[in-house]
C-alpha cells in the first residue's frame, strides 16, 4: 500500500470509507463483547465457581459485554456504518455536509473503543455495568472515570454525527426529492439522529455529575448533603430508554429497504408508517423512561401514567409492523440471505414486543423486574431483532459495497445456527426468569433447580458463536473472493442502486441524479415510468428506461 | 483535502489529518490525564499525558482552521445551520444541570443549606453587563466585516475578547472569594450546583474565546471566512443567553 493510499484510507473524510471504518470498529466490538457473553454463559453453566472464583472478574465481563454491545456495536453500527455508507447514496448526495466532522466522529468512536479495551489491562478496571448506578459507581475502587469518558467520547461522536446528518438530509437531497419521496431508512435514521441530538446531552450530564461526585467530592447523588440518588437513574434512563429507539428505528429502516426490494412492492401505508410510526415513537420516547425505575419507588400517579405511555409505544410500533406485513402481502417474494434475516426479524419483534407488555404493567413488573425475564426480553429486541436487521442489511448491500455477493450455503448455515442458537439461549431464560432467576448474578446457589436451563442457554450461546464465526468469515472471504455481482443485482428502484455503481468511487455518482415528483424509491409498480422520472445514471450496466 | 492530494481527476478521495490529531489530543488530554491524576493518583503520569496531548490538540486545531479557511466546502454556508442544531444539544446539557438544581432545591427543607455564605449582588450584575456588551461588540465586528472594514472587524473582535477575559477574571475572583469563606463544591448541595453551573458556563466562555483566537490569528494575516465568523458569533450569543438563566436562577432566586 503506497503512502498515498494509506493516507486516503486512514485520514479519509469520505462517507463510504468512514462507513467501512465504522463497520470494522463496531464488528470488532461485537466480537470482543460476544466473547464476554460466552464467558458469562460458561460461568453460569454450573452452580458455584465455574471458570472464575472472583465475582469482580465476572462483573467486568458484564460491564464490557453490556457497554460494548449497546454503545460500541449497535449504535455505531446502525447510525455510524449504515447511515454513513448508505444515507448519502440514497438521497443522491456526493458526501455528507461536514466531511471533516464526520472523520472527527469516527476518531472519537475509536477513542472510546480504545478506552473500553484498555479496561482489560489497567488496574482497577470499571465494574459498574453499562448503567453505572450510584452509590456503587462512586464508592467502588474501580475506574469509573474511564466509563464516564467512554460515554463522553461516544456521545460527542453521536451528537456531531446527528448534526452532520440532519444538515445533510435537509440540504443535500438530490434536486426534486420531496419529503414523501425519502426512503424509510432515511426517515428512520433522521428520527434516530433527532433522538441522539436531544437525549445524549442528558446522559453526558448525568455521567459528568457522577465523575464530579466520585473525584471532586460534589453532592449531586449524595442524599446526606442534599443530593438525590434517584436523579442519576432519571437522567440516565431519560437518554437510555430513547437509545433503544436509536437502535430500533434504523433497524426497522433496513428491514423496509430489504422487504420492498425483495417483494418488488411499495411501502404499505407509507405516510402512516413515517408520520405515525417513526415520528410517533420520537414523540412518545421522552415520556416513558420512568418504567426503568418502577422498583426504585415513585408515587402512583407517575407509575400509572408511565405505564400508559409505555403501552402507548406499541401503537407507533404497530403501525410500522403493519406496514411491513402489508408490504409482504400478496407480493412475489425473492428469498435470499438478507431476506431470511429480515423475515426472522418479523418474528423476533413480535416475541420481543409481546414479552415487553408484562414488564410495562406495574402490577406484574415488580415480580419480573431484575430477573432474567427482563434480560431475555431486551435481548430479543436489541440483540436479536436489531442485530439480525443489521446482518440482513449487510447481505442486502454487500454487492453495493464490494461488488460481490455474500449469499450462499455458508451464509445460510450461519443464519440457521444464529436463529436457532438465539432461541435456545433466551427461551430458557424467559422460563427461569418468570420463576425468579435474578439477572446479573455471578452465581445462583439459592436456585439449584435452574442449572439445567442455564446449561441449555450456554449451549445456545455456543451455537450463536459458531453461527457468527461462519457469518463473519463468510463476509471477509466474500468481500475479496465472492461471486461478482452485476449492477443493481436485486433490481431495486432506490437511488443507491440505480444511480451509483457498485463500489462507488469518490463523488458517488458518475451523473448526480435529479428526480421529478413522479419518482419514488419504491416505484416498482411501473419501473419504466419511475426510471424516466430521473436523469440518466450514466455508467455501464445501469438500468435505463426504454426510449 | 490537503494540497498534495490534488489530482487532475474531477473527483478524488478526500482526506484530512486534522480530525485525527484533535481527537488524539483530546484523548490524551482528558480521559488519560484525568484518570492518571484522580483515579491512579500519579501526577507524573498525568503530566506526561497532558504534555503529549496538548501539542497534538493544538496542531490538529491549527490544521483544521487552516483547511477551513483555504479549502472550498462541498456545499456553502450550511455551517450556519449546523451550529444552531448543535446548540440544541448544548441546551439540553444545561437543562440537565438545571433539573438537578431544581430537584435539589425544591426537595430541600431549608434553602440555601447550612454553610452557604452571603452572596454578592453587585458582581453578578457587573458580569451580566460585561457579557451583554461583548455580544454587542461581536455584532459590531460582524457588521464591520460585512462592510469590508477589515481593520474595524479585528478591532471590535479584540474588544469582544477583552470583555470575555474580563468576565472570566471576575468569575475567578468570585471563586477565590468564596473559597476564602470556606465554600467549596463539596460544602453542600448549593456549593455543588453553584460551582458546576457557573463553572460549566465559564468553560463555555473559555471555549468561545478559544474560537475567537482561531478567528483572530488568521484574520491578522488577512485570512477570514464569513461562515466561520457567523458561527463564532452565534456561539457567543448562545453563551450570553445561557448566562441570563444561570444568573437569574443562582443569584436572584
Amino acid at each position: 500500500m503506497s503512502m498515498q493510499t494509506f493516507k486516503e484510507w486512514f485520514f479519509t473524510t469520505d462517507h463510504k470509507r468512514i462507513g467501512i471504518m465504522y463497520l470494522i470498529g463496531s464488528m470488532t466490538a461485537f466480537v470482543v463483547a460476544g466473547m464476554m457473553a460466552l464467558l458469562i454463559r460458561l460461568e453460569q453453566s454450573q452452580l458455584g465457581p465455574t471458570i472464575t472464583d472472583n465475582p469482580n472478574e465476572y462483573n467486568q465481563w458484564l460491564y464490557f459485554h453490556g457497554a460494548a454491545m449497546v454503545l460500541a456495536f449497535l449504535i455505531p453500527g446502525l447510525t455510524g456504518f449504515f447511515a454513513n455508507y448508505f444515507l448519502p447514496l440514497m438521497i443522491g448526495a456526493q458526501d455528507v455536509a461536514f466531511p471533516r466532522i464526520n472523520a472527527f466522529s469516527i476518531w472519537l468512536f475509536y477513542g472510546a473503543i480504545i478506552l473500553a479495551l484498555l479496561s482489560f489491562v489497567i488496574p482497577d478496571p470499571p465494574d459498574i455495568m453499562w448503567t453505572g448506578y450510584p452509590p456503587y459507581s462512586i464508592t467502588t475502587m474501580g475506574n469509573t472515570a474511564y466509563y464516564v469518558f467512554t460515554l463522553h467520547l461516544l456521545g460527542f461522536s453521536s451528537v456531531l454525527g446527528a448534526v452532520n446528518f440532519l444538515v445533510t438530509v435537509i440540504y443535500m437531497r438530490a434536486p426534486g426529492i420531496g419529503w414523501n419521496q425519502l426512503n424509510i431508512f432515511t426517515w428512520t435514521t433522521v428520527a434516530a439522529f433527532v433522538l441522539q441530538l436531544v437525549f445524549i446531552p442528558v446522559l453526558a450530564s448525568a455521567v459528568t455529575m457522577l465523575l464530579f461526585d466520585k473525584y471532586l467530592g460534589t453532592n449531586f447523588f449524595n442524599p446526606e448533603a442534599g443530593g438525590d440518588v434517584l436523579l442519576y437513574q432519571n437522567l440516565f434512563w431519560f437518554y437510555s430508554h430513547p437509545a433503544v429507539y436509536v437502535i430500533f428505528l434504523p433497524a426497522v429502516g433496513i428491514l423496509f429497504e430489504i422487504f420492498t426490494t425483495m417483494c418488488k412492492n411499495r411501502v404499505f401505508n407509507y405516510k402512516a408508517c413515517v408520520y405515525g410510526g417513526i415520528w410517533g415513537i420520537v414523540g412518545i420516547s421522552g415520556f416513558v423512561w420512568v418504567h426503568h425505575l418502577y422498583v426504585s419507588g415513585m408515587p402512583d400517579w407517575l407509575r400509572i401514567g408511565q405505564m400508559v405511555t409505555t403501552l402507548l409505544i406499541s401503537v407507533p410500533v404497530g403501525l410500522m409492523v403493519m406496514s411491513m406485513w402489508g408490504t409482504l402481502y400478496k407480493a412475489a417474494i425473492t428469498f435470499n440471505t438478507g431476506m431470511l434475516y429480515a423475515i426472522s426479524c418479523l418474528f423476533l419483534v413480535l416475541s420481543g414486543g409481546l414479552t415487553g407488555i408484562p414488564l410495562a404493567l406495574t402490577a406484574i413488573t415488580v415480580h419480573l423486574s431484575e430477573t432474567s425475564f427482563v434480560h431475555a426480553h431486551f435481548h430479543f429486541i436489541m440483540a436479536m431483532f436489531s442485530a439480525f436487521a443489521m446482518f440482513g442489511g449487510i447481505y442486502y448491500w454487500f454487492p453495493k459495497m464490494f461488488g460481490r455477493y455474500a449469499d450462499g450455503k455458508w451464509a445460510t448455515t450461519g443464519f440457521i445456527l444464529n436463529i436457532v442458537g438465539v432461541h435456545v439461549t433466551f427461551v430458557p431464560l424467559f422460563i427461569i426468569g418468570a420463576q425468579g432467576m435474578p439477572r446479573r448474578y455471578w452465581d445462583y446457589q439459592m436456585f439449584p433447580q435452574f442449572e439445567p436451563y442455564h446449561q441449555v442457554a450456554t449451549l445456545g450461546a455456543f451455537m450463536v458463536a459458531a453461527g457468527m464465526s461462519v457469518t463473519i468469515l463468510n463476509w471477509i472471504i466474500c468481500a475479496f473472493k465472492g461471486k461478482v455481482a452485476p449492477e443493481n443485482p436485486w433490481k431495486s428502484c432506490s437511488l443507491e442502486w440505480t444511480h451509483a455503481p457498485n463500489c462507488p468511487q469518490a463523488g458517488n455518482f458518475p451523473n448526480p441524479p435529479t428526480v421529478t415528483a413522479d419518482w419514488s424509491p419504491y416505484g416498482y409498480a411501473d419501473r419504466e415510468a419511475n426510471l424516466k422520472a430521473t436523469t440518466d445514471p450514466g455508467f455501464p450496466g445501469a438500468a435505463k428506461p426504454a426510449e | 483535502m490537503s494540497a498534495e492530494s490534488s489530482h487532475a481527476h474531477e473527483h478524488h478521495w478526500e482526506w484530512s489529518q486534522a480530525p485525527f490529531w484533535v481527537v488524539a489530543g483530546v484523548f490524551f488530554l482528558v480521559p488519560l490525564t484525568f484518570a492518571a491524576y484522580f483515579q491512579y493518583q500519579n501526577p507524573l503520569l498525568a503530566a506526561i499525558f497532558a504534555g503529549l496531548g496538548t501539542p497534538m490538540l493544538l496542531a490538529g486545531i491549527a490544521m483544521w482552521v487552516n483547511e477551513g479557511l483555504t479549502v472550498k466546502p462541498l456545499i456553502a454556508d450550511v455551517a450556519g445551520i449546523g451550529l444552531p442544531i448543535f446548540i440544541i444539544s448544548e441546551i439540553f446539557i444545561f437543562l440537565s444541570f438545571f433539573v438537578a438544581y431544581w430537584m435539589m432545591r425544591l426537595g430541600a427543607d431549608v434553602w440555601p443549606p447550612e454553610g452557604t455564605p452571603e452572596f454578592p449582588v453587585t458582581l453578578p450584575l457587573i458580569m451580566t453587563v460585561v457579557l451583554l456588551s461583548s455580544s454587542v461588540t461581536i455584532h459590531i465586528a460582524e457588521e464591520k466585516y460585512a462592510h469590508n472594514d477589515h481593520g474595524g472587524f479585528v478591532k471590535w473582535l479584540i474588544f469582544t475578547m477583552l470583555l470575555g477575559l474580563m468576565f472570566i477574571s471576575m468569575t475567578f475572583y468570585e471563586y477565590n472569594h468564596l473559597f476564602h469563606e470556606e465554600f467549596y463544591p463539596d460544602t453542600n448541595a448549593f456549593g455543588t450546583i453553584f460551582f458546576s453551573l457557573t463553572g460549566f458556563h465559564a468553560s463555555h466562555v473559555i471555549g468561545g474565546l478559544g474560537i475567537f483566537v482561531c478567528v483572530l490569528i488568521p484574520a491578522l494575516r488577512g485570512l477570514t471566512n464569513k461562515t466561520f465568523i457567523t458561527c463564532a458569533s452565534i456561539y457567543w450569543h448562545f453563551v450570553d443567553v445561557v448566562w441570563f438563566f444561570v444568573v437569574s436562577q443562582i443569584y436572584f432566586w
